[in-house]
């Protein structure tokens, strides 16, 4: 959802840059507006001053609800004590980063990460694609719409609801679908509690749940491919596969990496929710990731300075993630993010 | 150029913004106490009515306008951090358990210490030292402890069944396994097929929370948290008593006398089983024992009697009656230092303490208002029958309020007539089982010291021990692997919280 929104807003954010220019790019024309006088910053803010205006709701909202909050980060190099507050808490510098990195659960913690993250990203990511091109490819419009809506519907249920049906469907002994997998496989598998199923499980429910919504921004970019071309493809006899390769597939590439930078950036959001719910006291081992963590050592058990260090460097591991795909893509040749 | 001016401009906007926001805390609560202000749980589905009788009838006993905070149950330890954090502190807060967090506030000087203080209360004067000190942070008393009974622990029945299948009430843990065991396999329920089990078992999992584990390693004798041996205290998961009573349990798994989904079975649901007659047994606190009865009774009113059959604590193998005891307290009213700020305050807030532990109010929290939802009945609070709509509201309320009295000096209250003479029956043998079991409890040695080591990590370290105890139960590890995870226990910090704890018991002899 939230990359959802992102990418929107740098959208709508690239929009405005484009006006911005061309504006300018009139400026420059000797004609009607005269020249922009560069020298005094207040006669540059009163000719602009609408612009600055629709600016101003903006930066706003990310100075108070973005940057603002930061300010709280502080006490990851801190001993925060509620009663003592932010400011009177004793400084500890890197320490809580140290206790971090040297606990054996650090690496359990990483790994967990890091697998889901990369599994969410290999399979759930392209299955998105994938749903796309099909929807694409489907020439029933009522058919097409009616599917669209019924692989939406999921992505508004919450994570709760999803948990507890996956806890009907998959119930030890009585579950429809474990009866349903157990009985053709021959098996006697506890889906709920066995470590080696945990993974499945989630990014089951991950594509069962975001697939269907994750293909808007694909639907739509599949909208704007040149038409044209594909009649041209047609009368060259490209068949149905050869199309999608050669035309649909280049004409979203950008599309497609935006998206994956974006995926990046989340990745080791593995998403709180989902996990918490999911975890028991058989799966910890191969269950537990940053953002569980974070709530029960941090929530649970009051340790907000420690907590807020983990989430600190979850945040920075995110950022060199999204920086690095970024160089990546560039390097490819392809348009980066920015 | 542009940008740096554009970068400028953005921090300016920044710098307004900020002022702004650092403007809308402040204000003090103004230091006049005719209103005091507390902070308090509900785990009801709505919190009291503001204005409703409860708290007028309050207000009227104390003499003071009393602002109360309802916090939902669950988010509560997280409201209370951040109320602590926050410039409008309440003048008693409910703290509900010797959390890492309330104990690094305590230890930085965020409440009254009262060790000293209370003995002038009569209301306030504990007739129960124990549970005080249980209550304490390493001898210091922070707060008025929220008595709880503590000896609860009982097992649950289905009488029907035991009386089908001819068998005797269980008195030891072999009993249980046996009547467990016939449950499982001799068809209690009598509809010819195989789908009844023995003990029902939900997941929780972690250490000390008096699960259904907890109270099975007790009986064995692996002690309760911790116990002593060799003049030294050790964790009781360290004890061959535990390896014991986790093989009982691992026994009783295998045979399939437990729910297989004990992992992930959720609590919530844990009377479903027994009341469809799925799983006959149920080891939890005595309480539930009522609980059960009125699920029988709402199913049908006529016939309720003798389908839930209760004892009290099992021996275990030696012979030898361990009873499992709470620490007898349910966390404790705090007063913060921020809001409270000078001794004459605090004395003020103690003698609303007082009056609030005082007969008239207890009888006002546990049985309401006498003529509006309860009559005096041989000494007796009698629910009044039918419940008027005021009455209703009384009911309901007082549920709440309920997790505001102390009842350190014992229960200034009626106990509650039961509804029919089975009822009053059955909870008057509750509460003599009880009594009898207590005199057998098997108390927490360690349960006042709070170790350092323990509140930086004591509750992932737990994890270890009690995540390595359902895997050994499920079968994911075997016997070593479970001595691995109390090593790996010990060597992760363990020991440190050891040493800190014998230390602390040594120097409170």
């Amino acid at each position: 959802m939230s990359q959802l929104t992102d990418a929107l807003a740098s959208n709508i954010g690239a929009g405005d840059g484009a006006g911005t220019e061309s504006g300018q790019g009139k400026a420059k024309k000797p004609a009607k507006p005269p020249k922009v006088p560069r020298g005094k910053f207040s006669i540059h803010l009163a000719h602009y001053k609408w612009l600055y205006l629709l600016l101003l709701p903006g930066v706003l909202y990310f100075a108070v609800f973005r940057y603002a909050p930061m300010y709280g980060v502080s006490i990851a190099f801190k001993d925060y004590v509620p009663f003592l507050g932010v400011n009177a808490s004793p400084w500890v510098g890197f320490q809580q980063f140290q206790d971090f990195f040297a606990n054996p659960d650090f690496g359990r913690l990483l790994g967990n990460t890091l697998i889901l993250a990369f599994l969410s990203l290999g399979i759930a990511f392209p299955l998105t694609i994938v749903l796309a091109l099909l929807l694409n490819e489907v020439r029933l419009s009522i058919l097409k719409r009616t599917v669209q809506t019924l692989v939406y519907i999921p992505h508004f249920l919450s994570w709760t609801i999803v948990a507890s049906l996956s806890f009907l469907l998959f119930a030890l002994d009585f579950g429809p679908l474990f009866l349903f997998i157990n009985n053709v496989l021959g098996t006697d598998i506890d889906f709920l509690s066995d470590p080696a199923w945990f993974r499945p499980l989630i990014v089951l429910q991950d594509i069962w749940k975001n697939t269907g919504w994750g293909t808007i921004i694909f639907l739509a970019a599949l909208a704007t491919v040149d038409q044209d071309q594909y009649e041209a493809a047609i009368i060259d006899g490209a068949g149905r596969f050869r199309r999608v390769w050669h035309i649909t597939l280049p004409g979203i590439r950008s599309t497609i990496i935006v998206m994956l930078i974006l995926a990046i950036g989340q990745m080791l959001n593995t998403g709180f929710e989902q996990i918490y719910l999911m975890t028991n006291a058989l799966n910890r081992g191969v269950a537990e990731v940053f953002d569980t963590y974070v709530y029960f050592v941090g929530i649970t058990q009051g340790a907000y300075s420690y907590s807020t260090a983990v989430g600190l460097f979850k945040s920075l591991v995110g950022i060199v993630l999204i920086f690095g795909t970024n160089a990546l893509a560039k390097r490819f040749n392809q348009s980066g993010l920015f | 150029m542009i940008t740096r001016k554009l970068s400028l401009a953005a921090a300016v906007v920044t710098a307004t913004a900020l002022t702004l926001t650092a403007c809308g805390g402040g204000e003090t609560p103004s230091a006049d106490l005719s209103t005091i202000n507390v902070m308090a749980p509900f785990l009801e589905a709505q919190p009291p009515t503001p204005d409703g009788a409860v708290q007028q009838k309050l207000e009227e006993l104390t003499g003071k306008d009393v602002n109360i905070t309802w916090t939902p149950n669950a988010s509560y330890e997280d409201k209370m951090n951040i109320t602590l954090a926050s410039s409008e502190i309440p003048h008693v807060l409910v703290v509900q358990s010797k959390s890492p967090g309330f104990v690094k506030n305590a230890e930085a000087g965020a409440f009254w210490d009262l060790t000293d203080k209370l003995d002038e209360y009569p209301n306030l004067k504990t007739t129960f030292p124990e549970v005080q000190n249980n209550a304490s942070v390493n001898g210091k008393v922070y707060g008025i402890f929220r008595a709880r009974g503590p000896m609860r622990a009982a097992v649950m029945f289905r009488q029907d069944w035991l009386d089908k299948l001819g068998l005797k009430a269980p008195e030891t843990t072999e009993d249980l396994y046996n009547v467990a065991k016939a449950f499982t396999e001799q068809d209690p329920d009598g509809n010819g097929q195989d789908d009844t089990w023995g003990i029902t078992i939900p997941k929780w999992g972690a250490l000390g929370s008096n699960s259904p584990y907890d109270i099975i390693e007790e009986w064995y004798g692996a002690g309760n948290r911790w116990t002593e041996k060799d003049g030294k205290l050790i964790p009781s998961f360290e004890t061959e008593e535990f390896l014991e009573a986790n093989r009982f349990v691992k026994k009783m798994l295998d045979e399939k006398l437990i729910n297989p989904d004990f992992a992930t079975f959720d609590g919530t649901k844990w009377n479903e089983p027994f009341f469809n007659g799925k799983g006959g047994i149920i080891v939890d606190v005595d309480s539930r024992v009522s609980v059960l009865i009125n699920l029988f009774k709402q199913a049908n009113p006529n016939d309720f009697e003798n389908k839930v059959g209760f004892v009290g604590n099992l021996k275990g193998p030696d012979g030898e009656l361990n009873a499992h005891p709470t620490d007898g307290y349910s966390g404790f009213l705090a007063i913060p230092k921020t809001s409270v700020r000078t001794e004459a305050e605090l004395k003020t807030v103690l003698e609303f303490l007082n009056t609030m532990n005082g007969k008239e109010v207890a009888t006002l929290f546990n049985n309401g208002i006498e003529g509006v939802n309860f009559a005096v009945e041989d000494g007796k609070a009698a629910t009044i029958k039918p419940e008027t709509p005021e009455g209703k509201v009384v009911n309901t309320d007082i549920k709440s309020y309920a997790q505001l009295g102390t009842n350190v000096t014992g229960n200034n209250f009626y106990p509650v007539k039961q509804a029919s003479d089975y009822e009053q029956k059955v909870f008057d043998k509750r509460v003599e089982v009880m009594a009898e079991d207590l005199k057998s409890a098997v108390y927490n040695p360690a349960a006042a010291f709070v170790s350092p080591t323990y509140v930086a990590k004591g509750a992932q370290l737990d994890n270890i021990v009690a995540d390595a105890r359902i895997k050994y139960l499920a079968g994911q590890i075997d016997e070593q692997g479970l001595k691995d995870a109390i090593k790996l226990w010990k060597t992760s910090g363990g020991d440190k919280v050891q040493e800190e704890i014998n230390k602390l018991w040594q120097d409170s002899k």
